[in-house]
C-alpha cells in the first residue's frame, strides 16, 4: 500500500491559500448582491405559481402601468428560442404552457424591489390547469398525462431513447443477470426512495446587467461563467463578443449554481429599460425556482448471491425525477445507474434507469448528482445482502470490491486505484468492530465519482518585478481550489505562490473552461495553468541560460532564483529575468488541458451513453460513521465521521480537509433531515428554511480524514483527482447502515428523518411511501 | 408611525395607553412580520431597556421573573434553575445563542404559540402573569392568558410585567424535555414539562404535567391526582405517558404527522417525569435535560 498521511490543516497553512478568505471573514468582500450602479433598477419576476397549465391570458398592461416600473418583458419581447443541455425544451419566459411553479412568466424592471414586486402582482395571468405528473411510476403510464406533449419538436443532442414522459434512458448490460439469478444461491431484492433536495447556497443568487452601447456586463452569482454567457449568447441571440460575465465573490453553490439561470433574463429586462437591472432572490424563489435541484429517485435492486457471499448479478431499475425541463440532467439516468451499481465485480449486471419528466422543478447537478442517493440505495443494500449469507459488512465488501487491475461492473479494467485502501483505513479509524452502547452503531459506505476531461485554457504573465498573474476560467465557489492554481503555478516558476495574483470569473479576459463544475477545478484548469507556467518557465530558463552562459535545459527554478543543476551558487534572482524582459520580449504563457477521453468498456453494452458509463480518473472513497439513535423517538444524532479518500495527490491539504468537512456535513443533511416534500398539486411544500431543516455547526459530528495518494494514470496535475463531489456521495450511505445496525433493519426511505426511524423501529406501513418487504431466499428461485 | 424607547415603566404604559405595541426582543414580532405573518405595527414601544422587567426575585412564598428576562438569563440564573428548573431548560433550548440573547419570556408568553418552549413549565410550576395597565395591576391564570393558537385574553394598553410562581417544597424538582430534530435552531415538535414534589417516603405527592404543540394552546394532562402516593416507576411513566398521548390533540403538519406526535408526547412526558422527579431527589440532572441524557447528550 502506498496511502500517506496527510498532515491535519492546523500545521503549517500557507496564508496565501484562501486569498478570498479574509474578504470573506470580515465583510470587505463584494457579492453580486452587493453591487449599485447609477440609475439601477430592481426586478421581480412573475411566477406561473402553478405546476401544469395552458396559459390563456398574461396581460403585463396592468403592471406597465404603475408609476415608477420601466420594463415587464415576457416570452414576446425575447427571441422565440428553445434552449437547455441534450433537450431543446425551454424557453426563458413560458409560452403556451406552464410546467412547474417556478417557471417565470414575466420580468419587471421597477425604481424599488417593492413597487417591482407590486407590478409584478398586478399582472394578470389567466390559464386552464392541466393534469399534473407528480409520482414517478404513474408518469410511465401510457394514460399518464404527459408534461411535453412531443418530446421529438425539440432539438434533441445523442441518441438516448426517449418518449413519454422518458426524458432519457439508459442501461447498463453486462453478461444475463437473469440466468445469474436463477442459478444463484441467495437472491436479495430491496427498494429505497429519495426524496429530492437542495443546493441551499447561504447566498441566494443575485444577478446586475448593464448596457454599454450594443455590449452587456453581466454580473452574476454563477458557478460557471462561461455557461452563462454562452446561455445569454444563444437565448438573445449575441455575438460571444457582446457578452461579458463577471462573478464577484460566490456565496456558496454546491452545484446548485452551475448552468445558465437568470442571467439572459436580467440581460433583455435591462436593455428594455434602458438602465441596469438588479435580481436578488429570496429565499422562497432559491427554493422554488432555479432548474437545479437534487434528483428525488426510486430504486430497486435486486442481488444475486453464491452462499459465500460472492455477488453473481445484479439487476436494477432506477426512476429518476427530472422534473419540468431537462436542465443538464440528461446524464443522470446513466450516472444513477453507475451508483446503484457501484464499485463492486459484478459478472452480471441489468440495470435499467429512466429520467421521468414530472411537473416538479427541474432537477440539476447538485454535487455528485445522483451519488449520494444511488449510493446510500447500493449500501444499504449491500448490508442487506451481507446479512443474507451472515458476513460482516466490512468483510463482504472486501469479497466484493473493486481492485487495480479488477473490471468493475460496466465492464472498465480499472488501473491503479486505491478503494480497497480506503475501506481498510476509514474502517481502522472508526475502530471497526469496537464495543459500542447499544444504541449506538458504526455504518459503513463506499463508493466513486469520476473525474471530467473539459476544454480549459489559461494565461499567464510575468510582470517585470517578478510577480504574476494566472488568467483562468476558473470559478471560486467556496471550495478554495482556485488557490491552488498559483502554486500549481509556482512550482514551475520557481516562485513563492503569494507573488502570482489570480485573475479570474471574467469572460472578457479568461479563457473557456469549465468554471466551478464537476471537481474538475484541478484537474482541467489546474492542467492549463501547468501548461501557461510551463511556457513562462522555458522563457525564463533561455533568459537564464543567456545570462548564466549555461545550458537552458540544465536551469533549475527554484526559491525566486535560476540556477544551473549542481551549481547553486551560479544563480540569477527571476525577477532580474523579469525586469530584462519587461525591456524586450514579454513573459507571457498560454495553456490548454489537453481533452481527456474516457475509458473503454469491454464485454458490456449500453443503452443511451451519456458518457457516465465509464469513469475518467476515478475517486474511489470510503465513510464510517458512528450514529446514536433514540428508538423511542427515531432521532438519529452522528456523532464521528471517519473518511478515506483515493483523490490521487492532495496539492492543498487544507483546502481538501475542507472540501471532506463541508461535503460530510452535507451529506449528514441529506441522511437525516434535508428533503423536498411535495403536495398533490406538484408544488414544494417547504421551500424554506424553517421546514427544510439543514445541519447547523451544532450538529456536527468529529471528522477524521485519511488521503491515499497512490499514483493514478491519467490523472490531474501531478497525479490529483477531484475532491469536491467525492465525499458527499458514501455520508448517507453510511449514516443509514448505522441507524439500520441499531434499529436492525434499513431506513428505505431518503432522508431517513426521525419519523421514518420510529416507523422503522415501530414496524409501521410509511404511510407516504410503497415500500415493498425485503425478501431473502435461500437456494435457487 | 412611531417608535417609542421607553426608559421607565411608566414610559411604557403611557405609550401602551397611547395604542403603542410592546417589542421587546423582536424575535417574533419583527421575523413574524418579515414573514408575512402579521405586518409590524405603526407605533411600537420599546421595552427591552427597562431593568424593572429584567429581575428574577425570589421571596419565601414565591419567585417572580421579569416578562424582559432573556432566555440566556434564564438559562443560567441560579434561582431560576435551583427552584423553576424547567424553565431553564426551556430557555437552553430556544433558537440560538442570538435569538437567546434578545428573546424573553415576557415575548415568549404573550406571543401566544403553542409550540412556545416556556409555556408548558410555567403552567406546571403553576405560574401566573402580572399584566399592567397605567392604573391598574392584574394577575391571570394562564390556561385564562392563552385563548388560541397566537391569541391572549390580554387587553390592549396591557403589559406583561412579571410571570410569578408560588414556592414550593424543597423535595420538588422539574424538568422540560422536547422533540428535536436536530440541535439548534429547531422549533417544538413536541414538548413536554412535569414537576413532581415527593413525600418523604419518596412517592409522589404532587405531580403536573403540560404538554408543548400538540394542542391549540399548551395543555394541561389532566386526571393525574390519582397518582399521588404512587412511586416514580415504570408503571407510572407508562401510565403518564399513555394519558398525555390520550389527551393530546395533535396536527399533521410538515414537521410531523399526528400519529408520530401523538406518541412522541407520551415519550417526552415520561422523559420529563423522570427528570423531575430524579430532581426531586436530589439527583443531578443538568440544564437542559436534551443535553444530559440520550441522542442529545454531549459526547
Ligand atoms: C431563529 C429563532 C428561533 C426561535 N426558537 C424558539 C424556540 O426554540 N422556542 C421558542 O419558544 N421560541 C422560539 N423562537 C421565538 C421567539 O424567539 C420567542 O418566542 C421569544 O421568547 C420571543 O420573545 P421576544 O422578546 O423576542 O418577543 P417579541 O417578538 O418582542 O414579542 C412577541 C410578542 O409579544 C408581545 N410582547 C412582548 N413582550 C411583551 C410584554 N412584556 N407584555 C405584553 N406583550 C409583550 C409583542 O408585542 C409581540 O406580540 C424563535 C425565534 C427565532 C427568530
Amino acid at each position: 500500500m502506498t496511502e500517506a498521511m496527510v498532515p491535519a490543516p492546523s500545521e503549517d497553512v500557507p496564508a496565501f491559500v484562501r486569498a478570498d478568505g479574509p474578504d470573506k471573514v470580515t465583510g470587505s468582500g463584494r457579492y453580486t448582491a452587493d453591487i449599485t450602479l447609477t440609475g439601477m433598477l430592481a426586478a421581480k419576476f412573475r411566477y406561473a405559481g402553478v405546476s401544469h397549465a395552458r396559459i390563456t391570458r398574461l396581460d403585463v398592461e396592468p403592471a406597465r402601468a404603475i408609476p415608477g416600473v420601466f420594463a415587464v418583458i415576457t416570452a414576446d419581447d425575447v427571441p422565440d428560442v428553445e434552449f437547455s443541455y441534450g433537450i431543446a425544451d425551454r424557453r426563458l419566459f413560458a409560452k403556451d404552457v406552464v410546467r412547474f411553479e417556478g417557471e417565470v412568466l414575466a420580468a419587471v424592471a421597477a425604481l424599488t424591489p417593492e413597487l417591482a414586486q407590486q407590478a409584478a402582482d398586478a399582472i394578470i395571468f389567466e390559464y386552464d390547469e392541466l393534469q399534473v405528473v407528480t409520482d414517478l411510476e404513474a408518469a410511465l403510464a401510457d394514460s399518464s398525462p404527459l408534461v411535453h406533449d412531443d418530446l421529438d419538436a425539440y432539438t434533441i443532442t445523442g441518441d438516448t431513447p426517449h418518449g413519454g414522459n422518458v426524458a432519457t434512458h439508459s442501461s447498463i448490460t453486462v453478461g444475463d443477470a437473469g440466468a445469474a439469478r436463477e442459478s444463484a444461491d441467495v437472491v436479495v431484492s430491496s427498494r429505497y426512495v429519495a426524496d429530492a433536495s437542495h443546493a441551499v447556497p447561504i447566498e441566494p443568487r443575485a444577478v446586475v446587467a448593464q448596457w454599454e452601447g450594443d455590449k452587456v456586463t453581466v454580473y452574476t452569482s454563477t458557478q460557471v461563467p462561461f455557461d452563462a454567457r454562452n446561455g445569454v449568447c444563444e437565448t438573445l441571440e449575441l455575438p460571444a463578443s457582446r457578452v461579458r460575465v463577471i462573478v464577484p465573490h460566490l456565496g456558496g453553490g454546491f452545484g446548485g449554481k452551475c448552468g445558465f439561470h437568470y442571467e439572459a433574463h436580467i440581460a433583455a429586462l435591462s436593455r428594455a429599460a434602458g438602465r441596469p437591472v438588479k435580481l436578488v432572490f429570496s429565499r422562497w424563489e432559491e427554493f422554488v425556482a432555479p432548474d437545479r435541484r437534487r434528483e428525488g429517485m426510486i430504486i430497486d435492486v435486486t442481488t444475486s448471491m453464491a452462499a459465500d457471499g460472492t455477488i453473481v448479478a445484479r439487476e436494477a431499475d432506477i426512476l429518476v425525477d427530472n422534473g419540468a425541463y431537462i436542465a443538464d440532467a440528461s446524464f443522470f439516468a446513466q450516472a444513477a445507474a453507475m451508483h446503484v451499481a457501484g464499485p463492486y465485480r459484478i459478472p452480471n449486471v441489468r440495470i435499467d434507469s429512466k429520467l421521468i419528466y414530472t411537473n416538479h422543478q427541474p432537477s440539476g447537478s447538485v454535487r455528485a448528482p445522483t451519488a449520494p442517493q444511488g449510493c446510500w440505495a447500493s449500501e444499504l443494500h449491500t448490508d442487506e445482502l451481507a446479512a443474507a449469507v451472515g458476513l460482516d459488512p466490512l468483510e463482504f465488501r472486501r469479497r466484493n470490491i473493486v481492485r487495480t487491475g479488477d473490471v468493475g461492473p460496466s465492464g472498465q479494467t480499472y488501473e491503479e486505484i486505491g478503494l480497497e485502501q480506503c475501506l481498510e483505513l476509514a474502517s481502522t479509524s472508526a475502530g471497526w468492530g469496537r464495543d459500542l452502547p447499544d444504541d449506538e452503531a458504526l455504518g459503513v459506505g463506499i463508493g466513486w465519482w469520476p473525474s471530467f476531461g473539459a476544454p480549459a485554457g489559461a494565461y499567464m504573465k510575468m510582470h517585470g518585478d517578478g510577480s504574476a498573474q494566472i488568467i483562468t476560467g476558473a470559478n471560486e465557489c467556496g471550495t478554495g481550489s482556485v488557490m491552488t492554481l498559483r502554486m500549481l503555478a509556482a512550482d514551475e516558476i520557481g516562485i513563492d505562490p503569494s507573488a502570482i495574483e489570480l485573475i479570474y470569473q471574467d469572460t472578457a479576459v479568461a479563457p473557456v473552461g469549465p468554471g466551478a463544475s464537476g471537481s474538475q477545478t484541478l484537474f482541467n484548469h489546474g492542467r492549463a495553468v501547468e501548461g501557461a507556467a510551463r511556457q513562462i518557465a522555458d522563457q525564463l530558463r533561455d533568459l537564464a541560460a543567456d545570462h548564466l552562459e549555461a545550458n537552458a535545459d540544465d536551469i533549475v527554478l527554484a526559491d525566486g532564483k535560476a540556477s544551473v543543476a549542481g551549481s547553486p551558487a551560479i544563480a540569477v534572482d527571476i525577477s532580474e529575468l523579469a525586469a530584462t524582459a519587461a525591456s524586450g520580449e514579454l513573459l507571457l504563457g498560454k495553456g490548454n488541458a489537453e481533452i481527456r477521453d474516457w475509458p473503454t468498456l469491454s464485454g458490456s453494452s449500453c443503452l443511451g451513453e451519456q458518457g457516465f458509463s465509464s469513469f475518467l480518473a476515478p475517486q474511489f472513497f470510503c465513510h464510517v460513521s458512528r450514529v446514536r439513535v433514540d428508538r423511542d423517538t427515531g432521532v438519529a444524532r452522528v456523532l464521528e465521521v471517519h473518511t478515506a479518500h483515493d483523490s490521487g495527490t492532495i496539492l492543498n491539504p487544507m483546502a481538501a480537509h475542507g472540501q471532506i468537512e463541508g461535503g460530510v456535513m452535507m451529506g449528514v443533511g441529506q441522511a437525516l433531515t434535508e428533503g423536498t416534500r411535495h403536495g398533490d398539486d406538484a408544488r414544494q411544500l417547504n421551500p424554506a428554511l424553517l421546514e427544510y431543516k439543514l445541519q447547523t455547526i451544532a450538529d456536527a459530528p468529529s471528522i477524521h480524514t485519511q488521503f491515499v495518494e497512490i499514483f493514478t494514470p491519467n490523472a490531474g496535475p501531478k497525479g490529483s483527482k477531484g475532491l469536491a463531489e467525492a465525499p458527499n456521495v458514501p455520508t448517507a450511505a453510511s449514516v443509514g447502515n448505522a441507524i439500520a445496525a441499531v434499529i436492525g433493519k434499513p431506513v428505505r426511505r431518503l432522508p431517513m428523518t426521525a419519523e421514518r426511524v420510529w416507523e422503522a423501529v415501530e414496524g409501521l406501513d410509511q404511510p407516504d411511501s410503497s415500500t415493498d418487504a425485503t425478501t431473502y431466499t435461500g437456494g435457487a428461485q | 408611525m412611531s417608535f417609542t424607547i421607553a426608559t421607565s415603566l411608566d414610559d411604557a404604559l403611557a405609550a401602551l395607553a397611547d395604542g403603542a405595541r410592546p417589542i421587546a426582543g423582536g424575535t417574533d414580532l419583527v421575523v413574524g412580520a418579515r414573514q408575512g405573518k402579521d405586518p409590524l405595527p405603526q407605533n411600537l414601544v420599546a421595552i427591552d431597556r427597562l431593568g424593572e422587567l429584567a429581575r428574577v426575585e425570589v421571596t419565601d412564598s414565591e419567585i417572580r421573573i421579569g416578562a424582559g428576562v432573556t432566555h440566556a438569563q434564564l438559562m443560567v440564573d441560579a434561582s431560576v434553575v435551583d427552584h423553576c428548573t424547567a424553565i431553564a431548560d426551556a430557555a437552553a433550548l430556544v433558537g440560538s445563542p442570538a435569538t437567546r440573547n434578545v428573546g424573553t419570556l415576557g415575548g415568549n408568553v404573550m406571543n401566544g404559540s403553542p409550540a412556545m418552549d416556556t409555556g408548558a413549565p410555567l403552567v406546571v410550576l403553576g405560574a401566573t402573569a402580572e399584566l399592567r395597565t397605567a392604573s391598574a395591576t392584574r394577575t391571570v391564570a394562564l390556561d385564562e392568558l392563552w385563548t388560541g393558537p397566537g391569541q391572549t385574553s390580554a387587553q390592549p394598553g396591557e403589559l406583561c410585567t412579571a410571570l410569578v410562581m408560588p414556592a414550593r417544597p424543597a423535595t420538588s424538582g422539574s424538568a422540560y424535555v422536547r422533540l428535536e430534530y436536530r440541535r439548534t435552531m429547531e422549533i417544538a415538535v413536541v414538548g413536554a414539562a412535569a414537576s413532581v414534589t415527593l413525600a418523604s417516603d419518596g412517592a409522589i405527592e404532587s405531580l403536573r404535567v403540560a404538554l408543548t404543540a400538540v394542542a391549540p394552546t399548551i395543555l394541561e394532562v389532566t386526571g393525574l391526582d390519582d397518582l399521588s402516593g404512587s412511586t416514580v416507576d415504570d408503571g407510572l411513566l407508562a401510565s403518564v405517558a399513555e394519558r398525555a398521548s390520550g389527551q393530546a390533540t395533535p396536527i399533521t403538519d410538515l414537521r410531523a404527522s399526528d400519529r408520530y406526535r401523538s406518541k412522541m408526547i407520551g415519550v417526552m412526558a415520561r422523559r420529563a417525569v423522570e427528570a423531575a422527579a430524579m430532581r426531586a431527589r436530589g439527583e443531578a440532572v443538568a440544564v437542559p435535560v436534551n443535553r444530559a441524557t440520550g441522542v442529545g447528550a454531549a459526547e
